[in-house]
């Protein structure tokens, strides 16, 4: 196992065009402590492509409180058809209590959604991360093009290292666009989540996700009420030709 | 020990929103007398120090800050809880490093 010296730079750019399938196998093959983050979308496939090589892999979903049914009978769905275990990692009972508390069911769309984002999916997905050295994520370049025009295939994780420890993620389907995804999916008669045949693009909280039309974004279908504010931390480049 | 803070003014000429909000932390937590420059990434100028530095050392968040020392590459760092655990030795709470690390970085597709 590389868990020392990995050159994710390098890595980065010599896998850049190769299949998800490789990048997988570069994953599992580089890191003992590593697992896929399932949301109970459409990055099942990931899941199909990882127990095709390692039918032992580790996979976990982060369980907010507040996914549609359909997500929930999907994470089953995923579980027994591929028959693995699936770390289904809740929130602290007492930071989401007093969150509620003091602002009720629905904070989010006065005060934003990364209160409760922080709270619901930051602090349990940091606490699992601790104990891995890579994770596997199913970003894709596509999914909100003005953040994710560089999302390598392979980076190390700037959020997740600490002093002690450089920390990796992997983005194997970084390269492919939703429509090769879908082509996996029915090529491959992959399982998938309920919701999509009913306009859901990304999915996401029950509270936070709503279906999108054919010409939208999928990214319009999550905290519409906030669009404006999204991309704020991002530095951006003028175009001073004018 | 060299820190240099980095803040952004916007294309729209307004500022970054993220960056006061850590401006004041660093006040209120007792760390901004260990920021030794405070230098401004406006993204209507390209030249601006700001700009450069983010072009040089590959950043493409606001704020950030660079620690330098004379022993060892440059440190940089997008989030602020890290900063304050790793150099500053102070402590954040769970929450706000919850916080600082969504606001940080892209993670709408977990």
């Amino acid at each position: 196992m590389i868990t020392e010296n990995f050159n994710s730079k390098q890595l980065a750019q010599d896998y850049d065009e190769q299949s998800p399938a490789a990048i997988i196998k570069l994953a599992l093959g580089s890191f003992d402590k590593i697992a896929i983050s399932f949301s109970g979308a459409e990055d099942v496939v990931l899941v199909d492509i990882a127990t095709k090589i390692n039918p032992g892999v580790k996979v976990f979903s982060l369980d907010t409180g507040r996914l549609h049914a359909e997500t929930y009978r999907f994470i089953e769905q995923v579980r027994a058809h591929y028959n693995i275990e699936i770390d289904v990692l809740s929130p602290d009972t007492k930071a989401v209590q007093d969150l509620v508390r003091s602002k009720g069911l629905y904070s989010f769309y006065k005060d934003g959604h990364k209160e409760c984002c922080s709270i619901r999916k930051v602090i349990p997905l940091r606490r699992h991360l601790a104990g891995l050295d890579a994770w596997i994520t199913g970003q894709r370049k596509d999914q909100s093009p003005d953040t994710r025009n560089a999302v390598p295939v392979v980076e190390k994780d700037p959020a997740f290292s600490s002093a002690e420890k450089n920390f990796y993620k992997f983005n194997p389907l970084a390269n492919w666009t939703s429509a090769q995804v879908w082509e996996y999916i029915r090529s491959n008669d992959v399982p998938f989540n309920a919701l999509h045949e009913q306009g859901f693009s990304s999915i996401g909280c029950e509270p936070c996700t709503r279906p999108v039309l054919p010409n939208q974004h999928e990214r319009e279908g999550r905290w519409w009420w906030e669009e404006s504010t999204q991309k704020e931390c991002g530095l951006h480049v003028a175009d001073q030709k004018k | 020990m060299k820190i240099t803070f980095v803040k952004k003014i916007k294309v729209d000429g307004s500022p970054c929103r993220k960056c006061a909000e850590v401006q004041s932390r660093l006040e209120k937590d007792g760390h901004i007398d260990k920021i030794d420059r405070t230098v401004i990434a406006d993204e209507r100028d390209n030249n601006s120090e700001g700009m450069q530095l983010a072009k040089q050392y590959e950043v493409d968040r606001a704020p950030f800050f660079i620690v330098e020392n004379d022993d060892s590459d440059p440190l940089i760092y997008t989030v602020y809880f890290k900063l304050v655990n790793e150099i500053l030795s102070g402590k954040t709470n769970e929450e706000d490093a919850a916080r600082d690390i969504l606001d940080s970085n892209d993670l709408d597709f977990i």
